[in-house]
């Protein structure tokens, strides 16, 4: 494959893990644990995306993948509230432990209810943006992999804004650092937390349809997701928005790079064992300066 | 020991209502059950094998590992290939399997087991997915996805166990021994430590816990029984694929600790039998009895996070409540303290620093405390003191300075390797494990001792212990319904336990009253005059000047005055570091 196709295809991949990455951090920061079954919020999206398409060609109905797109956010970020219902909220003042465990058993539902009532067979979702390879400067691209970087970028630069630029934004980092401070403060944090949750389904969700059209769709797809995600989390310095982009990024390119040179096996093994020598040389991450001690 | 000879580990106490119940269904399958029904009990025993294991690793040990799961599928593999492999190998299968976990588990453990919670589970779950990679890639070796089929039925020392009602008995058999030697061990210092180390860890080390070496010890325990389970697996389908190292393993093991019971042996049982049930008793609901699981998790995780174990034992104890336990021991006359007399062994600061980004908390901080002295540590708060404590007794890492205990450094030294030298301490929040008893939580500081005492002897030494700090009335209550003053009480007769020769003390008297300040005082005196030193951190002069002769004053890291109580007392510059200026207004 030419080089500056493997580039743009690995750019794609990065900036869609990029989206469950991010969805990740969020929750991360915001309910101080691990959300374990965020991996099926993303192939939750994907299903959405197909199911979607289904319905709507019944009803004779066709439109462009960018139009499903919205829907698709929409219904992922109520599975998000689901989980804040389910997962978080009985359990907020429990140690982060119990949010770990409980959202373990949750995913196994999720990836249940999946078989169960979208079957167990990959299933392809719709395109985002069909059509011939465009030409550029004389290299053919893609053009799913191009409205992947353009979407999600779009998509990632709308959240940091929220989270940098406005007073919504700056509660929730006032929460994350300190949720009691931030309740001492006047700050309802308890509904920005469960916030973080929708808008993590809505970016994982987006993510699953995304994905969904190169990578098929199937119902026990999410924990690899989830993985990816606390992945880059963790590469990226725990808790560090930016770092887990880049490391979102860079687990893309190195699955990319390894799968051309080698195989898709190597490539995955390999990322275990390098996460498993940051996590013991540089347990802050790559790109983080230190650890809190969260739990 | 004078204590009654009954001893009340709650196996033996309470398991006569077990074994009825675990005939019964035995009988119950002998005369309605077809060779089906057999054969899922026995992979329930198997199932129970792992939970049991994943109990030590995560219920007692606190760690959340997320690698039980491939430790099964490698001890599947490892009996698989030796049955299938080698002549003389089928009599190995079972012990090689558990053997073979618990390698990988201390190469694993050793390096992965000091990361925290969420790394630790990010580590292990990576180890899990190289495994399963392993499984499903080396194919030479494992078959690839086809995996390995015609394993045999598993041998005894030459004698093939049939798969059936021999395997049954086999599997529940060893789960029946393993549940025993886990429930004896737990009943016992040990299962005390490990609570004490889960959830404090800091004071496990204060007073001499090991709290790696035990974390490891339960991990690697764990996956042996994991690598035995998985091997009994094999033998009992009689095909090993990559299935049995994926992760709907773990999730259902897991699942089935949560529901059962983290760390009841009986909850190990009950949430297999359920695990590996629910297909049939939840058939009605066709292929979405996982998902019922699954919720059914969820709400355990919720409602009753000790699971089907700790509910039952409530009901258990509403119908039939148990006789009012009889006071263990009476009062044991004190127990000879055997000092370790080494001769003048005195705690010697040297130019401590320690900083904190760039605020410096320790700044050029020496002094030395001779053996059998007893001195205060005063000054505003934020002054630095309990961060010297913590450098002291090795909690944080000095940036500089020395720090020697006779002629031995203490500097980089473990926790609780510097408690196991005779320095013990208490701690401003007073950390002792909610569910524990007074009692059992100071005999837990025994722990450490050589040669570790039995629990009864050990109980009756703490009960001594709290009453002589005057809290030998709340022995019986647990520690989380003692209110904060008395759960300091609790904790400095935890710190004498130990058998210190240095008692350091974060604040002992808040939290109580004037009369009770007054009485602790009284009572540390007599620690003294048993000759233990004493360092004490406080803010109320009156009450060191009651128990302590020393006086050392620390203000923003530095001292700033050590002398007798009286000069220090009147020392201007201890003024100035409370009041600003040198004011008229009285002494602090």
């Amino acid at each position: 494959m030419p080089t500056a196709q493997l580039l743009v295809n690995a750019l794609a991949l990065g900036a869609a893990y990029a989206l469950v990455a991010l969805g990740f951090v969020l929750v991360l920061n915001a309910a101080g644990a691990v959300n374990f079954a965020h991996g099926d919020m993303v192939m939750l999206g994907g299903v959405a995306a197909v199911v979607l398409v289904g319905m709507l060609a019944m009803s004779g109905l066709r439109l462009p993948g960018v139009a499903l797109l919205p829907l698709v956010v929409v219904a992922s970020g109520l599975v998000g509230l689901l989980v804040a219902a389910l997962g978080f909220w009985p359990l907020r003042d429990r140690p982060p432990a119990a949010m770990f465990v409980a959202t373990i058993a949750l995913a196994a539902v999720f990836e249940q209810s999946a078989t169960a009532f979208f079957g167990p067979e990959p299933r392809a979702a719709p395109a985002v943006w069909d059509g011939a390879p465009l030409l550029v400067g004389g290299v053919a691209l893609g053009r799913q992999p191009v409205a992947l970087i353009i979407v999600a970028g779009l998509a990632v630069a709308g959240v940091y804004a929220l989270l940098e630029k406005t007073q919504v934004g700056r509660r929730f980092r006032a929460v994350a650092q300190d949720r009691d401070m931030a309740r001492a403060l006047g700050i309802r944090a308890t509904r920005l937390i469960v916030g973080a949750f929708a808008l993590a389904g809505g970016l994982a969700g987006l993510a699953g349809a995304l994905l969904g059209h190169q990578f098929f769709v199937h119902a026990g797809q999410g924990p690899g997701y989830m993985l990816k995600a606390y992945i880059a989390a963790a590469i990226g310095g725990w808790g560090s928005v930016p770092g887990a982009l880049l490391g979102a990024l860079l687990i893309a390119l190195f699955e990319t790079l390894v799968s051309a040179a080698l195989s898709a096996v190597w490539a995955q093994a390999l990322l275990y064992l390098a996460l498993l020598a940051i996590l013991l040389w540089r347990p802050q991450g790559l790109f983080g300066e230190a650890i809190g001690r969260r739990a | 020991m004078n204590s009654a000879p009954a001893r009340e580990a709650p196996f033996s106490q309470g398991s006569a209502p077990v074994l009825v119940v675990a005939i019964a269904a035995l009988v119950g399958l002998a005369v309605f059950g077809d060779s089906y029904a057999v054969r899922l009990a026995t992979l329930a025993g198997t199932q129970a094998l792992l939970v049991l294991g994943y109990q030590l690793v995560f219920g007692h040990a606190g760690a959340l590992s997320l690698a039980q799961g491939a430790l099964f599928g490698l001890g599947a593999y490892v009996a698989a290939l030796l049955s299938l492999h080698a002549p003389w190998g089928a009599a190995l299968a079972l012990p090689a399997a558990a053997l073979a976990a618990m390698l990988v588990a201390a190469l694993v453990g050793a390096v992965v087991l000091r990361l925290e919670t969420h790394y630790f589970a990010l580590a292990t779950l990576a180890v899990a997915q190289l495994i399963h990679l392993a499984a499903v890639n080396l194919e030479t070796l494992t078959g690839g996805a086809n995996g390995l089929p015609g394993v045999p039925p598993a041998s005894l020392a030459g004698i093939a166990i049939g798969r059936g009602w021999p395997m049954l008995l086999l599997a529940w058999g060893l789960f029946a021994v393993a549940g025993w030697i886990v429930a004896r061990v737990m009943a016992g210092l040990s299962g005390l430590a490990l609570d004490l180390s889960r959830e404090h860890p800091a004071a496990a080390q204060s007073v001499g816990i090991d709290v790696a070496a035990l974390r490891f010890t339960a991990f690697v325990g764990g996956a042996g029984l994991a690598g035995l389970a998985g091997a009994l697996h094999a033998h009992v389908v009689g095909v090993v694929s990559p299935d049995v190292a994926d992760m709907p393993v773990m999730v259902g093991c897991l699942i089935a600790t949560v529901v059962g019971g983290r760390r009841a042996v009986v909850g190990a049982a009950l949430g297999a039998i359920l695990l590996t049930h629910a297909p049939e008793w939840f058939r009605f609901l066709e292929n979405r009895h996982l998902i019922a699981f699954g919720l059914l998790a969820l709400a355990m995780v919720v409602v009753a996070p000790d699971g089907l174990a700790d509910l039952l034992a409530a009901l258990r104890r509403r119908l039939w409540p148990p006789r009012s336990e009889a006071s263990p021991v009476s009062v044991l006359a004190p127990p000879v303290l055997v000092r370790t007399a080494r001769k003048s062994a005195g705690l010697r600061i040297e130019h401590v620093g320690k900083a904190f980004g760039g605020v410096r908390a320790l700044d050029d901080v020496s002094f030395v405390l001779a053996p059998g002295e007893a001195m205060g540590m005063i000054g505003p708060n934020g002054s630095g003191q309990t961060t010297l404590l913590n450098v002291i007794t090795g909690i944080l890492p000095a940036d500089e300075g020395r720090l020697y205990l006779g002629s031995e450094s203490l500097r980089g030294r473990p926790a609780f390797a510097i408690a196991r030298q005779g320095l013990a301490r208490t701690f401003q929040q007073a950390e002792l494990s909610a569910a524990t008893s007074a009692l059992e939580a100071v005999a837990t500081a025994s722990f450490a001792r050589v040669p570790r005492p039995f629990r009864d002897t050990a109980r009756a030494e703490a009960r001594h212990w709290l009453t002589r700090v005057g809290a030998g009335d709340d022995s019986a209550r647990p520690c989380g319904a003692l209110p904060a003053g008395r759960r300091r009480l609790v904790e400095v007769a935890r710190a004498l336990m130990a058998r210190p020769r240095f008692l350091i003390l974060d604040e002992p008297g808040a939290g109580l009253s004037r009369p009770e300040r007054a009485e602790l005082a009284r009572r540390l005196r007599a620690v003294r005059a048993d000759g233990t030193a004493l360092l004490v951190v406080d803010h109320d002069i009156d009450f060191l000047a009651a128990c302590v002769d020393r006086l050392i004053c620390l203000d923003r890291g530095r001292i700033v005055a050590d002398g007798p109580v009286d000069a220090v007392r009147r020392d201007p510059g201890v003024r100035q570091a409370y009041f600003g200026s040198d004011g008229e207004t009285a002494g602090p």
